[in-house]
């Protein structure tokens, strides 16, 4: 029907008004080759966020190119039709998709290409509260009009009132099911009860009418079908949009990965070749090296590594002094460096590396090593090298930003000859709190 | 074994970056040929039989396994050339797919030409080229810092005390000499320290490495 007919395929991208000026938007800071793939979309058949009733007039009208009043006005012609309208409005309320995660995520949210998206929180409670309202509101106008002296037919009435309650259950555990939130046996032990309910309500309709006879009973027996076919077929419908939406989320995610293999072969290579030709120590290569460093952050680091991350945090540091000094870093993680730095050990790094860069420059090791209590950090350069004693008392880098540091925060600073005998050798050991450790790779 | 007769095979896709390591590699290296994909480097490898293929882990062709369907496919046909990574990628999948594919080294793309001349003579005769970053992730995938050691020598599941050492001093990014200067042993025991820890890196059974190998199916 409505949902499946295919767009006619839009061409003249470039200079087609985009109907959809939010998903637009937010499709720019995800980089061109993302809006290489999404551009050549038309916009599908999603409900939108700002709605008058359900969103389907507003959303069809954007999937279709009508405007959104000659929409609305025939699904008011088609209302006064003997209801067709509503009933058509309720359907494609009920299968059409609201628009969610992709289109309506922050912008930050998908600045990494490998970062999970967003799951979109269900609203379990609305069609229950609902249905459990127009329960309740049939029995006390019942009550209401019984106490009046009015003949209700409550024959009619209760076994209503039970169906309800029993739509709404069911209609609540689906929801529910849907967004993952509740356990799957007290969900089943509710579907049932509304399908029983369903039933009961139901049966009850039939059997206290009076002139039971094969035509009540055929009746009734295909009106329970019904029910149990109505309470199923919200279920149905949403597991099959679910199903869609989980195999759009693989298709993004392929996407990704396709992106970032495709910048790994070709963008990096030439980085890498811009560096091996202009040698360490070069601006071109600091340029080159830098934009590295970004694009394998971006590539590689969204869901893997947080900020606090110690790796990343001495990889920060490298990349500012990298910026100032003809420096290159090598950083090399052992352990469990998911958790944050120890602030004490994360300056003194910094002052150790910054001398490295200032004294010695060219290839700088840094080297972290945590676990078992203990965090080691060992920075070795290869520069002409030096020893405590030599350093004049003036000179406050050494002395008090890094072994005092160190000794305050009860950890000790050692320094000696780098590898060979060249250059200078920084370690840097501090005791770290128990829960920290334990071995974990980085990637 | 003299180093006047060392013979290469470069492979990569970018014939930039092969021409640039062709100047610059050391002028006693002899380069017998290049290759750009899969196919080309098992057919050129197997014409020329240089004494080492300096090989680039991502690669297009073949059945789409990259470097390590390169050394798969020689190592069947009995060829003895042994193999260099080059990766610009230090993911320790990618490094790990080409070791434990039989590779003898690896060395990221940004090294020098000097720097790349050397590995491929240690690979020549028969050495591992272990760098910092591969240093650090054997430490992390070998559980040392948890302190994990093995008891003895044919252990393939953990490392020795010594080879520990030895990691660490490379992940710190001491040279070979260097290692052995501090550790007071010789320049051939540290390489065969690494050579031992490279067997292991390829043998291993440890759930760190087979992970990775399973996820590609390598084994």
């Amino acid at each position: 029907m409505v949902a499946t007919v295919p767009d006619p395929p839009r061409t003249d991208i470039g200079d087609a008004p985009d109907p959809d000026p939010d998903s637009s938007a937010v499709r720019a800071p995800a980089g061109g080759a993302r809006a290489l793939i999404s551009g050549v979309q038309t916009p599908s058949l999603l409900r939108p966020r700002l709605r008058v009733v359900g969103g389907v007039c507003a959303g069809f009208a954007e999937h279709t190119g009508v405007p959104v009043s000659v929409v609305r006005s025939a699904a008011l012609l088609l209302t006064l039709c003997g209801g067709a309208g509503a009933l058509l409005y309720a359907w494609l309320w009920a299968t059409t998709p609201a628009r969610t995660e992709v289109a309506d995520a922050p912008p930050s949210a998908r600045l990494h290409p490998v970062a999970p998206a967003p799951a979109q929180p269900a609203v379990p409670g609305r069609v229950t509260e609902i249905l459990l309202g127009i329960a309740l509101l049939a029995a006390a106008a019942a009550l209401l009009a019984s106490r009046l002296g009015v003949p209700v037919p409550l024959a009619v009435v209760i076994p209503a009132i039970v169906v309800l309650a029993g739509a709404a259950m069911a209609w609540r555990q689906f929801a529910e099911l849907r967004s993952g939130v509740a356990q799957s046996s007290p969900v089943l032990v509710r579907a049932l009860a509304a399908l029983v309910l369903v039933t009961v309500g139901i049966l009850l309709f039939f059997v206290t009418s009076d002139r039971p006879d094969i035509w009540t009973v055929v009746i009734a027996s295909a009106t329970v079908l019904v029910a149990v076919a109505v309470v199923v077929a919200p279920w149905l419908v949403r597991l099959n949009r679910d199903l869609s939406e989980e195999r759009a989320a693989r298709v993004r995610e392929s996407e990704r990965a396709e992106i970032a293999a495709h910048l790994h072969d070709s963008v990096l290579q030439t980085l890498a070749l811009i560096q091996q030709k202009a040698g360490p120590s070069t601006d071109v290569a600091r340029l080159a090296r830098a934009q590295e460093r970004d694009l394998r952050d971006w590539l590689f680091t969204g869901s893997t590594t947080s900020a606090a991350d110690a790796g990343a945090a001495l990889r920060a540091f490298a990349a500012e002094i990298e910026q100032d000094f003809p420096v290159r870093f090598d950083v090399v993680t052992v352990g469990s460096v998911t958790a944050p730095l120890p602030e004490a050990i994360a300056a003194a790094a910094r002052e150790a590396m910054l001398n490295a860069a200032r004294h010695a420059g060219g290839d700088v090791s840094v080297y972290l090593e945590s676990g078992e209590g203990r965090t080691e950090l060992v920075v070795t350069d290869r520069g002409p090298g030096f020893a405590l004693e030599d350093v004049p008392a003036d000179r406050m880098g050494v002395r008090g930003s890094i072994a005092e540091r160190m000794r305050r925060a009860g950890g000790a600073a050692r320094i000696t000859s780098g590898p060979g005998g060249r250059g200078t050798s920084v370690t840097l050991t501090i005791s770290t709190p128990a829960d920290e450790t334990g071995s974990h790779a980085e990637r | 074994m003299p180093n006047d007769d060392l013979t290469v095979v470069i492979v990569d896709d970018h014939s930039i970056f092969r021409s640039g390591l062709r100047a610059d590699l050391d002028p006693a290296i002899t380069v017998l040929g290049e290759a750009a994909t899969v196919d080309d480097a098992i057919r050129i490898v197997a014409e020329t039989r240089p004494r080492v293929a300096l090989l680039d882990v991502h690669l297009p062709g073949g059945r789409g396994g990259g470097g390590a369907e390169v050394i798969r496919e020689v190592a069947r046909t009995g060829a003895e050339t042994r193999f260099l990574a080059l990766s610009v990628s230090d993911a320790a999948d990618d490094v790990v797919r080409v070791i434990r594919a039989g590779a003898r080294g690896y060395i990221t793309k940004s090294a020098s030409g000097r720097e790349v001349s050397e590995a491929a003579r240690r690979v020549a005769d028969g050495d591992a080229v272990f760098s910092p970053r591969l240093a650090g992730f054997v430490l992390d995938a070998f559980g040392v810092v948890s302190g994990e050691t093995a008891e003895t020598t044919e252990e393939l599941d953990r490392l020795s005390a010594r080879e520990q050492e030895v990691m660490r001093l490379i992940a710190r990014g001491f040279a070979y000499r260097d290692v052995a200067a501090e550790l007071y042993i010789s320049p051939k025991t540290v390489e065969t320290h690494v050579s031992s820890v490279l067997r292991k890196l390829q043998l291993s059974s440890r759930h760190e490495l087979t992970a990775w190998a399973l996820e590609r199916k390598l084994l």
